[in-house]
């Protein structure tokens, strides 16, 4: 197991670097040059001004170099281990060593990357881990029932009104949403956009002092972003449940155990509940990246300053540097989440051994 | 019995997980609390370093009674106050109130000088004031930090005289030091502005001649080099001094000035804290009505259309289809006022045509070097018709690149009008006849008028309008095919002149300048002249007006300048668009003006809007 568990992080490494290096050239195919997409995101420009920038752009960023040498200039700065300043890292005096990985600058923002992501990952953390169990309770519940009800109306109705919700595009039920049930013309029910109140900074904690209080406030403008983030996912959670359910319910010994007089109840949720949650695990773990890199389609619509608006923005102004720090971190997520499904799986099924 | 894991321990966890939690959320609480503690404790100290100076100055025994008096009769008085304290002599004109303006995207900078989109412009506003500032009326510059000034008679020297008892937010006084090292900050390569810096390149120097005395000196005299200087932000000394060029690129929320609103912190903003304004109690000109401006960051277009007319924002700009949308709505209208007003900052947009490309390596002249052809194409195009279709009557003919309202539009010249007649004649003239009976015509060299379009894709009004544009050419045996490119695409194809025709348009400004367009030293170099446009004529005429200070004579020269671009048609000039706006109900003393609203966003003006007090929502 130990060597299994080595060898599939070894193996992250060369996986990253091809990964990253296919981005890096796709990127670069791109019909227009970096400074070009820079340039035009600044919205109108006047006359003579684009020239100076662009000669600008060029000398600070290397962005006249060639493509192989961009590349492994900004391998060398993301990897932990590299060619370094003396001084810096571990060991200090060597020129080659082990050394903090550096982002790089945002070209777009000409700041950091470090911290543009610092500010967007707690918002989508906060709504995705919301969001997320909240699903993965609901789907599994609704599978049990259907599965309990087998071929009866409450199976057939479960089926077919979350297939229904599954199939109504996100972007239209978002902004269905916004319009009527944040609308003071129809039902003021919700807020229409944003995170907080903008009168949310002089608010008290807890409700009181004539206000609803900052948290009850943050709790109800996400109301609507994890709607649309959740109802989406039920139709295939559960119907994962209800099939991998009746699976085990059809074996041995579920047959045993009935025959024993153990109750229905027991049965279900003591015997076969834990063996079919098995799949479950398999795609949970495909659905963790989802939790850093958020949805885009909500945080556009809702306005929420997290990181699917993030990989959009930076992708639409080729802000390569931004964008590939971004991926670098998701699939490190991907990978890391295949790694623990793995040895999840081999926890909870013991005929499952790694060698 | 094996240690299963039951419901019992499930609820053991739940327990946990909530209460682990509860902490992170009083941690939260806790964090929010130090940063108000914080704030609070900022601002006592800025209050009693204020009676410190009041004390000391009474001590000294400064008359307080007739002195003050007069300083204060004094800003009241001043040119560019006008507007608001005419606003104050108003019955029902209070005090209060927050105004919520909506920008439609995501702000990464308030840092200024370094920031390049029009948003952080408007914040800076806000916060910060140059020297001089534009009357919104006149047009004309009025004083504003400065308080009076003289200009050379060969327009290479200015002295400014800056105000005195000016502080900013934080209680530093304001002196000639502040201003000199605003323009050597600009000028420092290390700081990240490379395009404020092309607009310094002919300043030579900058120097405080005494306290309160700067003295400018550039190499060559230029029309636009008053307004670079005097418009500039005055950033303050103490403040900004404290950062190396690298950390003020990097920082985002540096924003200090001695405008009528400051940040609460003016060091520590950062993307996706609000960008809130607050009253600048120290202000040393009429204090403002609003207590806060509040930038909301509504980037989807139907959420800021439903908060608008839930009175979440005061502030909805539209385009042609929402406002007639809107303007059926009875429930809109009840609660909002709209306008449409004319904004000299939205400029023009037009068709250029390409007079010269590269075929095979070698540099062919196109049909469009002819200026008969130019013509033409103007005549073939009816404009009228689709401002009246596309825009739905919200649009005016432009005749050429100079704000219809300013003084630099020559007046006597109209639009062409449409005439399919005379520009089929045109064409014949040049030479472009349908010999072969196709129903294409076909140039001296005997191939068919044919040519691409290119447009920047994405855009339902860019799309009408080139398909009305390949009608009206069809009709006349041109061939015109469409190539919408995506906006960073066609920037590169422009840049390296590969296109035939391109629709665009530029911004504009008060009084802009036609070197950089049509001048025919812009052609090399990956320039603007785009269009390989070449009239020495043309060429002298903008030399000497760019030369000359006065503004009467430098109006004559820009008068001709509009008459030969006229003659030539480099571009087919399209359309001037007003700008559409609903704001809430219950704002007072909306108007209109030269530049726009009377709440004029990218200049440094003071805004003369205000709540009457039984309207006010968030202030009692």
């Amino acid at each position: 197991m130990l060597s299994y568990l080595i060898r599939r992080i070894l193996l992250i490494v060369p996986t990253l670097i091809g990964a990253t290096a296919l981005i890096f050239f796709v990127m670069a195919l791109a019909p227009v040059s970096i400074t070009d997409a820079l340039l035009s995101r600044e919205g109108n420009l006047q006359p003579g001004e684009r020239k100076a920038r662009e000669e600008y752009l060029n000398r600070r960023y290397g962005l006249n170099k060639p493509l192989p040498v961009q590349y492994f200039r900004w391998l060398n700065a993301i990897s932990p281990v590299g060619v370094k300043e003396k001084g810096a890292g571990f060991p200090a005096s060597w020129k080659v060593g082990v050394k903090w990985p550096d982002l790089g600058n945002s070209f777009k923002q000409a700041r950091p990357v470090g911290p543009i992501i610092l500010e967007a990952l707690p918002v989508t953390l906060l709504i995705q881990t919301i969001s997320m169990p909240l699903s993965i309770a609901i789907a599994i519940m609704s599978g049990i029932w259907a599965a309990k009800h087998r071929g009866k109306l409450q199976d057939v109705a479960t089926g077919t009104v979350l297939l229904g919700l599954w199939s109504l595009p996100v972007i239209w039920v978002a902004v269905m949403l916004i319009g009527y049930l944040a609308n003071v013309h129809y039902l003021k029910w919700f807020p229409a956009a944003g995170l907080h109140d903008p009168r949310a900074g002089s608010m008290s904690f807890f409700p009181g002092h004539g206000s609803a209080g900052y948290l009850l406030d943050s709790l109800w403008h996400l109301v609507l972003p994890v709607t649309c983030l959740t109802y989406g996912s039920f139709a295939f959670l559960s119907k994962l449940t209800r099939a991998s359910l009746l699976d085990t319910l059809g074996a041995d010994f579920i047959r045993t155990a009935r025959a024993k007089g153990l109750s229905e109840r027991v049965v279900l949720y003591r015997h076969a509940l834990r063996n079919s949650l098995l799949p479950l695990i398999t795609v949970f773990a495909g659905i963790l990246p989802a939790l850093i890199t958020g949805s885009i389609v909500v945080e556009k619509v809702f306005s929420v300053p997290g990181m699917g608006r993030l990989v959009i923005d930076s992708l639409l102004a080729q802000d390569r540097e931004l964008f590939l720090s971004v991926a670098t971190i998701t699939l490190l997520l991907q990978l890391t989440g295949f790694l623990l499904m793995d040895i999840a799986y081999a926890i909870a099924d013991p005929r499952v051994s790694y060698e | 019995m094996e240690n299963r894991f039951g419901i019992k321990d499930f609820l053991l966890f739940l327990v946990l997980a909530i209460l682990i939690g509860m902490v992170g959320l009083a941690m939260v609480m806790f964090d929010r609390q130090y940063e108000e503690i914080q704030a609070i404790k900022k601002q006592s100290g800025e209050m009693t370093a204020d009676m410190v100076a009041i004390r000391r100055q009474l001590a000294q025994g400064v008359v307080t009674a007739g002195g003050a008096g007069e300083a204060r009769g004094k800003t009241e008085d001043l040119e560019v106050f006008k507007y608001v304290v005419e606003a104050q002599k108003k019955p029902d004109f209070a005090r209060g109130d927050w105004l919520i303006d909506n920008f439609g995207t995501k702000i990464g900078r308030l840092t200024p000088v370094v920031s390049t989109d029009v948003y952080q412009t408007i914040i800076e506003g806000r916060v910060m004031e140059g020297l001089v500032t534009r009357d919104p009326q006149t047009l004309k510059f009025v004083p504003v930090l400065a308080e009076s000034w003289e200009v050379s008679k060969d327009g290479l020297t200015m002295v400014f005289k800056v105000r005195k008892g000016v502080t900013f937010s934080d209680g530093g006084a304001l002196t000639a030091d502040d201003v000199v090292f605003t323009l050597n900050w600009v000028m420092n390569k290390d700081v990240n502005a490379p395009r404020a810096r092309a607009y310094l390149e002919k300043l030579v120097e900058v120097k405080a001649t005494g306290p309160h005395e700067v003295v400018f000196r550039f190499s060559e005299p230029y029309f636009l080099n008053f307004a670079t200087v005097a418009e500039a932000s005055v950033m303050p000394k103490h403040f900004y001094s404290r950062f190396k060029p690298q950390e003020f690129n990097e920082r985002t929320g540096l924003l200090m000035g001695t405008g009528p609103y400051k940040l609460a912190d003016p060091e520590n903003w950062s993307p996706g804290k609000p960008i809130e304004l607050v009253r600048n109690d120290r202000y040393w000109g009429v204090a403002p009505a609003f207590e806060r401006l509040v930038f909301r960051e509504v980037e989807d277009e139907s959420a800021s259309m439903v908060m608008f007319g839930n009175g979440e924002l005061d502030i909805f700009g539209c385009v042609p289809e929402q406002y007639e949308k809107l303007l059926k709505d009875e429930r809109i209208l009840k609660m909002s006022q709209h306008l449409k007003y004319h904004n000299p900052l939205s400029g023009y947009g037009y068709i250029g045509w390409n007079q010269q490309r590269k075929v095979g390596g070698q540099v062919v002249e196109t049909a469009f070097a002819d200026a008969r052809v130019r013509r033409a194409m103007t005549l073939l195009i009816d404009r009228e018709r689709m401002a009246k279709e596309i825009y739905l009557g919200y649009a005016t003919v432009a005749s050429g690149p100079f704000d219809p309202m300013s003084p630099q539009s020559n007046p006597e010249i109209k639009p062409w009008p449409y005439d399919e007649v005379k520009g089929k004649a045109l064409l014949a003239e040049a030479g472009f006849r349908d010999v072969s009976g196709d129903g294409v015509i076909e140039g001296p060299d005997g191939k068919p008028f044919s040519f691409k379009l290119t447009y920047p894709s994405g855009s339902a009004t860019y799309e009408r309008m080139v398909l009305f544009v390949k009608d009206g050419l069809a009709r006349a045996g041109i061939k015109m095919e469409l190539e919408p490119l995506d906006w960073p695409v066609m920037l590169d194809k422009l840049k390296k002149s590969e296109f035939d025709a391109c629709a665009l348009g530029w911004g504009g400004v008060v009084e802009s300048d036609a070197y950089q367009i049509f001048h025919s030293s812009q052609i090399a170099g990956e320039a603007d002249n785009r269009t390989h446009y070449i009239n020495k004529k043309l060429d002298a005429v903008i030399e000497e007006a760019r030369r000359t200070i006065d503004d009467e004579k430098r109006m004559k020269l820009w008068h001709e300048v509009h008459r030969i671009l006229h003659e030539d048609q480099p571009y087919t000039f399209m359309f001037n668009r007003p700008a559409l706006v609903f704001l809430n109900g219950r704002l007072a003393n909306v108007g209109q003006t030269k530049l726009g609203l009377n709440y004029v966003r990218l200049s440094a003006l003071p805004i003369p809007w205000y709540v009457p007090k039984g309207a006010q929502k968030y202030t009692r």
